[in-house]
């Protein structure tokens, strides 16, 4: 069965959860990008990925967040976006998962007003990586952890011209305020995902900033206003720092109550969509969700 | 023979520039529009200062609680900030030139720590900063600590301004704040921190000021100058 065919078909399809916390407890320093250890440290990667397949995840993701060109560039590695994507699919194959999505995050730049990206340099990018993971052979690609809608949009318009037949999932990061769910751009919630959706995306959803709680009157307000599935992957709670290591509050159990309750607004048939999780979740929150989610007979 | 009574004072001839206008110009994000009222204000020859706090000044404080309730978005935020800017850099040298010097407010030396790429809520509060009259040097991201000191020596800086957006390199902030206490600087500039993993708590746990978002380190940079 297809990736395609799984999320219009299937239940809920579990993910994997955080890559960064992930690889800062296995020692990644301070000012090290994350898609350095995908170039230098790759058993270290296919590590984590296999762990998230132990734990249940159905699909994991390629460690490739921040392998934009423009991102890569500020991190010392210019000119090696499509050598990322290639290298971060082949293991994430290895770790045996069903499914494997290239991930995508933003550029790091902002469009005007607010920056000095240039839309034209953003959609090349992505561009690239849309032809690299294709001729790797990725399962799927999210573009994920995105603030504007309108990069949001450039990266999904790029990778289905640059990846014909891979679906594209997009997932935006939203801030709670006052009035609703919006991004820090002002792209308000109920109008971003439909419009997402009509423009092709597979499925869109949110991930990042808010953690489990706030995602459950998240996904309540996506299902009533977009059709389709949606994917979540909500953040750990907040970190607090303690003794210079970031700790997350939350209790795995915690964490898979409240996604198995974003997973039964999904729907318990077919094209629910996806959930799993964000910052500070690990293979333990997999696995409690997992049990979770079999208990409840959602997957 | 009495001298004659001295001819009464000549009004402005130049159009008084309405207060609203200019408050209306920096809410609606208009740059062009506030720099045009601004060169209007300073050929009026009216009280600048005055001008500007009820003007200019009410007007980014309007966009600052629009933002905060949730009305305005980073988009706005921005525009409004650069209509301030606009104006500012209008008056200010008139202002300076009236004064006889230099009207800087305070020089700040603005960055976000090694480390951290994040640049956004950083570039906000330079551009916030500029906006309220200081004196901005903003060394981009990825700033090691050395780089914060030199150019704090080099502009004798009142404030040293870090942002850090990563758990992983809010040590970099206690680091910076370390460096400084402990360097020779006869003048030590005050530590100003933020960033959303941040608290008042960490700052405090190393001497240093918290600011919650942009617009509180305006407030917080006007408290720690001298």
């Amino acid at each position: 069965m297809t990736f395609a065919e799984r999320l219009a078909s299937g239940p809920v399809l579990l993910l994997d959860g955080g890559m960064g916390s992930m690889l800062f407890a296995r020692g990644l320093g301070a000012g090290e990008s994350p898609e350095h250890w995908t170039l230098a440290r790759g058993s270290e990667v296919v590590a984590i990925h296999r762990a998230y397949v132990e734990a249940g995840s159905d699909a994991v993701q390629t460690n490739s967040f921040g392998a934009h060109p423009l991102r890569l560039a500020a991190a010392g590695l210019a000119g090696r976006a499509s050598e990322v994507a290639r290298v971060s699919a082949a293991h994430a194959r290895a770790s045996a998962a069903r499914y494997v999505i290239g991930d995508i995050g933003p550029t790091g730049e902002y469009l005007p007003p607010v920056g000095l990206g240039d839309a034209e340099e953003f959609r090349r990018g992505f561009t690239e990586l849309g032809r690299a993971f294709a001729a790797a052979g990725v399962d799927a690609l999210h573009v994920e952890t995105m603030s504007d809608l309108a990069e949001a949009r450039s990266a999904l318009a790029a990778l289905l011209e640059a990846a014909p037949g891979i679906p594209v999932c997009v997932s935006l990061t939203f801030e709670r305020r006052r009035r609703g769910f919006f991004t820090v751009m002002g792209d308000r919630l109920e109008e971003a995902l439909p419009s997402l959706r009509d423009a092709g995306a597979a499925a869109v959803g949110a991930n990042c900033t808010l953690a489990s709680a706030d995602f459950l009157a998240l996904a309540t307000t996506a299902r009533s206003s977009c059709a389709g599935p949606l994917v979540f992957q909500p953040n750990a709670g907040a970190p607090r720092l303690e003794a210079g290591q970031a700790v997350y509050d939350q209790t795995p159990e915690e964490f898979a109550a409240d996604v198995a309750d974003i997973a039964a607004i999904l729907g318990a048939t077919g094209g629910a969509g996806a959930v799993g999780g964000c910052c500070g979740t690990d293979p333990r929150f997999i696995a409690a969700l997992a049990a979770e989610l079999a208990r409840r007979g959602l997957r | 023979m009495p001298s004659p009574l001295p001819p009464p004072p000549i009004p402005p001839i130049a159009p008084i520039v309405p207060i609203a206008a200019m408050r209306d110009a920096v809410v609606a994000g208009d740059a062009a529009r506030a720099r045009e009222l601004a060169v209007a204000l300073v050929a009026s020859g009216t009280d600048l200062i005055a001008a500007v706090e009820d003007g200019f000044g009410a007007g980014i404080r309007r966009v600052g609680e629009l933002w905060e309730e949730g009305e305005y978005f980073l988009p706005e935020l921005v525009q409004g900030a650069e209509a301030m800017k606009a104006a500012m850099s209008e008056i200010l040298p008139a202002l300076a030139l009236r004064r006889g010097g230099s009207l800087a407010r305070g020089r700040v030396v603005l960055g976000t720590v090694k480390g951290d790429l994040h640049d956004i809520g950083k570039g906000l509060v330079g551009v916030l900063l500029a906006a309220h009259g200081f004196e901005v040097h903003d060394l981009g991201h990825d700033v090691p600590v050395e780089r914060f000191l030199a150019k704090a020596r080099e502009i004798d800086a009142d404030i040293v301004a870090a942002s850090a957006l990563l758990t992983t390199t809010m040590p970099e902030q206690r680091r910076l704040a370390e460096a400084i206490a402990a360097s020779d600087l006869a003048r030590k500039p005050k530590v100003l921190i933020g960033g959303a993993p941040t608290s008042p708590g960490w700052a405090a746990s190393f001497g240093a000021t918290h600011a919650e978002n942009a617009l509180r380190a305006v407030a917080a940079a006007e408290a720690l100058l001298p």
